[in-house]
């Protein structure tokens, strides 16, 4: 496949893993938190960490969606969909996810009509075939799928689609970067940069953190050689003392990222003060809502939402997973009582949390490593 | 009971799972290629290599032309892809 093959071949793979070899300190522990799921799926599925040597490090970050959802707006999602008359979309993986009572599957399972979308346009899309119910769009993700919700509520509003509604729980990357640079718990020495993000926010906003923190960072690509070369950038980085964001992902990401993404999204979505985040409580202006101009949209607005905060579940350690601090097998309940067929934290559920990679691709490694 | 039932829909539900990969909530985008436009409605219908096509937002990569190959995430363009950006 053209753009993508190109970047799966294991001759070139093995030999960059021989030159990050060659640039490593022996007797130099380096920990790098790749930000994004998708990257942490790809070393997992690839094997990506096997090819490092034993003193790198990877950590994962905070960039799956599902993953840092927290249960109070799962509750809300459900208390939504219980609406009558109310047909409920959202994307897949947020079916699973489970919420104080139950998970959105539960909820459909009791009769309540909850249907999978791909995109935000299919969820449209039933609301237009569905003139006389609400249709509410549950939105998900960070700066990558935002635009998509945007153009689409664009889209509704500009064909006079009335009964379409969109509850926001869109997510910025910025602050909860910040939020882990500051945290004590985790030393770093580098950041495997958001790809698809940065098609949207461009490079420029991580720009702070070899500014302000000192710590080198290159966006990274998801193909096996993407994430090897990124991590080959950053051991450079450090050998030769300099400190920066690169761009490894040049073939898709422009430096200012893309300007009219950015644009529909001023438009369509306003900061909120604060949002919560699994496992790392609440964040200021780290989530977004609905702009005043799309208030008649907002199902929150039209239909309230109960609100209310739930605390995680005592045994699930995802907050201490997102922010990279232990392993997923560290957790008490890996494995055994949280898997993905029953998932107790949200970091088992999405294909892109650490927890479900790990227990996928990365389990029965670790455990002949124990053995 | 409610929850075998809700087991039985997650095993019917389309391939959006733990194994398969979640390309809408992730950070994940797929290259797609342009087959026709719809220029009034700011759409495209677009083919994956294996064949299968969806409609695509394009508003963000506009203007494009069929041949086009496109990043596609969440049923809407992000980035264009272009021979010189690939090599």
């Amino acid at each position: 496949m053209k753009y993508v093959d190109e970047f799966r071949d294991p001759a070139l793979g093995e030999v960059l893993a021989g030159e990050i070899l060659g640039l490593v300190e022996p007797g130099r522990h380096y920990k790098f938190m790749e930000v994004c799921g998708g990257h942490t799926h790809s070393i997992y599925k690839y094997g990506i960490d096997d090819l490092l040597p034993a003193n790198v490090e990877l950590v994962h970050g905070p960039g799956c969606p599902v993953c840092v959802i927290p249960m109070g707006r799962v509750d809300d999602g459900i208390s939504l969909a219980h609406q009558p008359d109310v047909i409920f979309t959202c994307f897949g993986d947020m079916l699973r996810v489970p919420g104080s009572d139950g998970t959105l599957l539960d909820a459909k399972a009791e009769g309540a009509d909850i249907r999978m979308v791909y995109s935000p346009l299919d969820a449209l899309r039933i609301a237009k075939a569905n003139p006389d119910r609400p249709v509410v769009f549950f939105a998900i993700g960070f700066e990558t799928t935002a635009p998509s919700t945007a153009l689409t509520l664009k889209r509704a509003k500009a064909e006079g689609v009335s009964n379409f509604f969109c509850m926001c729980n869109h997510v910025t990357i910025v602050p909860p970067l910040r939020a882990l640079l500051d945290s004590p718990d985790l030393r770093l020495d580098g950041f495997i940069g958001p790809g698809h993000v940065s098609t949207v926010v461009g490079v420029r906003p991580f720009e702070f953190i070899p500014a302000e923190y000192g710590k080198p960072i290159s966006v990274a690509g998801f193909e096996p050689l993407d994430v090897l070369h990124a991590i080959h950038m950053i051991l450079t980085q450090l050998k030769e003392g300099r400190c920066e964001v690169e761009n490894q992902y040049a073939r898709v990401v422009p430096y200012d990222g893309n300007p009219r993404a950015l644009q529909v999204m001023s438009e369509v979505f306003e900061l909120r003060p604060h949002f919560e985040w699994r496992g790392m409580g609440f964040i200021s202006q780290s989530g977004l809502k609905l702009s005043e101009a799309y208030a008649d949209m907002d199902a929150e607005i039209q239909y309230g939402v109960p609100g209310i905060r739930v605390a995680d579940p005592k045994a699930c350690q995802c907050g201490e997973v997102l922010k990279g601090v232990i392993k997923p097998w560290e957790c008490k309940v890996f494995g055994s009582g949280c898997t993905p067929e029953r998932p107790i934290g949200t970091c088992m559920v999405s294909s892109e949390g650490a927890c479900a990679a790990y227990y996928n691709y990365g389990r029965f490694a670790r455990e002949r490593e124990v053995v | 009971m409610s929850r075998l039932i809700a087991d039985a829909a997650a095993a019917l539900a389309p391939s959006c799972d733990y194994t398969t990969g979640c390309i809408t909530c992730g950070d994940v985008a797929i290259p797609l290629t342009v087959l026709r436009l719809d220029e009034e409605r700011g759409l495209a219908l677009c083919a994956a290599d294996d064949g299968n096509s969806e409609t695509v937002e394009i508003d963000l990569v506009a203007p494009v032309a069929p041949g086009d190959r496109l990043l596609v995430h969440a049923g809407t363009a992000i980035a264009r892809l272009t021979e010189e950006a690939s090599a």
